[in-house]
């Protein structure tokens, strides 16, 4: 028995403690980042390019495993390898008792893609990953095209910082749990529509990638006034109100909406640092114009997104973790109680909808990046958003074989002349 | 791209169906620039067959053996005999494919389980007392043997097994109640694997104590 090094470990973040409770095998809690080039993905350079990315950022060395209390990330000696695209899309990743890396590399033809398991990281902080993933391999395929001078990327945060919990920096403490209490009351849980549909084999998912300018999308949501992600949601909600059956119209329609906490609080953490927003809303007579939708979602969005409102939940969420009695319940425990609590949280939701913003680049790459997109984790029809230049990505995840509201969704930004490119997995 | 004049979307990846609306795509629009952007992943449905087909035939068995026993009745209740053979054997295999990842904690389980199931054979077939003599005793000093010899093939890092070392020494150390309680016939068996065991432990605290500290705070911490 010689000694080896100490093996280094980490404790989960507050976001990171819900994924490994209440992943499964039909929501395995793993989201997608694709980066489609203009030329094939060459393997041994994106190999060589990935190693160098991930020293960069060491929490993607770590594998998660079980104490008697807690999950915790554990550094791990395993060395990433690039695959070729050969498992369905978002896979399960984490599996109890298998010690493997919490995401992977893979290629098809011209896109690079990572997935991720979710305790590991947040959108955010994948695409982080992802884009100086892409930086390095674009630095190293075409080396003479920028001898001369090489690109910055913009994202220099060091390693303490990518590592940072930051909801527990930005926890104000437990004399602000008054507050919390206030908040609870507030909630009164409504049962919310829920889509129904027959699942697909395997728990596979079927994803339709629409992508469109982001300019002509930007003008219609300019023309009502709002943000993209605004005009977008209330396209779905009533997408979604198009597919309800008519016994069914009056039930509200609730969208779960995650918010990067980066853009409120200063972070530059690479691990999960998001809150997530419930926006409901309920068709009644005669309120199914566009404009009547944006308008109330326009009131929910500003009045969610205050910084006592975020600060309210960071504290309500950090509370429960640090309660001396959740503490000491053994993880089983522990586990079980968070799968009903998320069963229970799944019945409010509708549908979610997670605008990643716009990925920026260094401009000397305009000429080698077509679009990058998102597939979100899908429990039920998820829709992810990103932006890449004036490539517009809107991605349609869901477990179901109907694609009914995905076809209403898209024809009717087709409908205001948005011309619209459709790739799907199926 | 193909446009599809129901959706009216264009279609890039050179599908012959549209998969917004389901219908056929007209040729004519096609510019023959369909791309294979997400590859088609064949189905599965192979991976568990083999313990499917085990699954099968312990059902068969546990059926055909209650027809033989109704057909030619002895005095020994013996399909009920196969029936409890097959869960222990289910019960200790499906925890060894669990757990297969980690084998020094496959180890420490399958002693637990098959400890567990010994006694209770022991007593279903008329307390003979075998199982707290030999099968407890020799289960510990081997489980030890083989922990030990896995950590150092496999070349597992201390923090790996650490804990299963632990918790397999204070395991063999449970003989001692069985002396002490005189529930043994014959002591031998137990008091070596009492003596092994407090050899075992104090090694691994004496030079492993700093690891096991570690992976105590590790797992404990809360």
């Amino acid at each position: 028995m010689n000694n080896s090094k100490r093996v280094e470990w980490s404790r989960l973040d507050n976001a990171s403690k819900y994924f490994p409770a209440t992943c499964s095998e039909r929501d395995p809690k793993v989201f997608r980042i694709s980066c489609e080039l203009f030329e094939d993905v060459e393997p041994e350079i994106l190999q060589q390019a990935l190693d160098l990315t991930i020293e960069r950022f060491p929490l993607y060395k770590s594998v998660l495993r079980r104490g008697v209390f807690w999950y915790y990330f554990e550094t791990s000696d395993a060395r990433p390898v690039v695959e070729r695209e050969d498992k369905p899309v978002c896979a399960p990743i984490y599996r109890k008792h298998e010690k493997k890396l919490l995401f992977r590399v893979f290629y098809n033809k011209k896109r690079i893609n990572i997935e991720i398991f979710h305790a590991l990281s947040d959108g955010t902080g994948a695409l982080w990953f992802m884009v100086t993933l892409v930086y390095h391999y674009l630095l190293i395929r075409h080396k003479d095209d920028f001898s001369g001078k090489k690109p910055d990327l913009n994202y220099n945060a060091s390693i303490s910082q990518k590592k940072d919990d930051s909801f527990t920096r930005y926890y104000q403490g437990r004399h602000y749990r008054k507050q919390i209490r206030i908040e609870k009351e507030k909630k009164v849980s409504k049962k919310a529509y829920r889509i129904r549909g027959a699942r697909l084999d395997e728990n596979r998912i079927k994803v339709i990638e629409g992508t469109m300018s982001a300019k002509a999308v930007l003008d219609e949501a300019h023309k009502y006034n709002t943000t993209l992600t605004v005009f977008l949601s209330a396209l779905l909600l009533l997408s979604i109100y198009k597919d309800m059956p008519v016994r069914r119209k009056g039930t509200p329609l609730v969208l779960s909406i995650p918010i990067n906490l980066r853009q409120f609080f200063k972070s530059e953490t690479s691990s999960n640092f998001f809150s997530t927003m419930k926006i409901a809303y309920t068709f009644g007579e005669g309120n199914t114009e566009l404009k009547e939708v944006i308008g109330k979602l326009n009131e929910g969005f500003r009045k969610e997104l205050t910084e006592e409102r975020l600060y309210q939940h960071i504290n309500w969420l950090i509370s429960i973790e640090r309660n001396p009695f959740a503490r000491i319940v053994p993880l089983p425990l522990k586990n079980i109680s968070l799968r009903i609590v998320n069963a229970v949280m799944d019945r409010g939701i509708t549908a979610a909808i997670s605008n990643l913003g716009k990925i920026h680049m260094p401009p000397e790459f305009d000429s080698y990046i077509r679009q990058f997109s998102v597939v979100p984790n899908v429990k039920r029809p998820q829709m992810a958003i990103c932006t890449y230049g004036d490539r517009l990505v809107v991605s349609f995840a869901s477990p179901f074989r109907e694609t009914e509201l995905q076809r209403v969704f898209f024809e009717s930004l087709a409908n205001m002349g948005i011309k619209i490119e459709i790739v799907s997995n199926v | 791209m193909i446009f599809c004049g129901h959706c009216k979307v264009y279609i890039r990846d050179g599908k012959t169906i549209c998969p917004l609306c389901g219908n056929i795509l007209s040729d004519e629009g096609n510019d023959g620039t369909g791309e294979d952007i997400y590859p088609v992943i064949p189905l599965s449905y192979e991976r568990h067959m083999v313990i499917r087909i085990l699954v099968f035939i312990s059902i068969v068995a546990i059926v055909t053996s209650y027809i033989v026993y109704r057909m030619i009745p002895t005095n020994v209740n013996w399909p009920g005999l196969v029936f409890l053979g097959l869960i222990s054997i289910w019960l200790s295999l499906t925890n060894a494919l669990r757990k297969r990842h980690n084998i020094t904690k496959s180890i420490m389980w399958q002693v637990i389980i098959v400890s567990g199931l010994t006694v209770f054979w022991d007593w279903k077939i008329g307390w003979m007392g075998w199982s707290l003599d030999y099968a407890i005793p020799i289960l510990c000093i081997v489980a030890m043997l083989v922990m030990y010899i896995t950590a150092k093939v496999m070349r597992l890092s201390a923090g790996n097994y650490i804990s299963y070392f632990l918790l397999g020494g204070l395991f063999g150390i449970v003989p001692i109640l069985f002396i002490l309680f005189d529930l043994v016939n014959v002591d031998l068996p137990s008091i070596i694997s009492v003596a092994a065991s407090i050899i075992f432990l104090s090694a691994i605290i004496i030079f492993q104590g700093h690891n096991i500290k570690a992976e105590l705070q590790k797992r404990m911490h809360i």
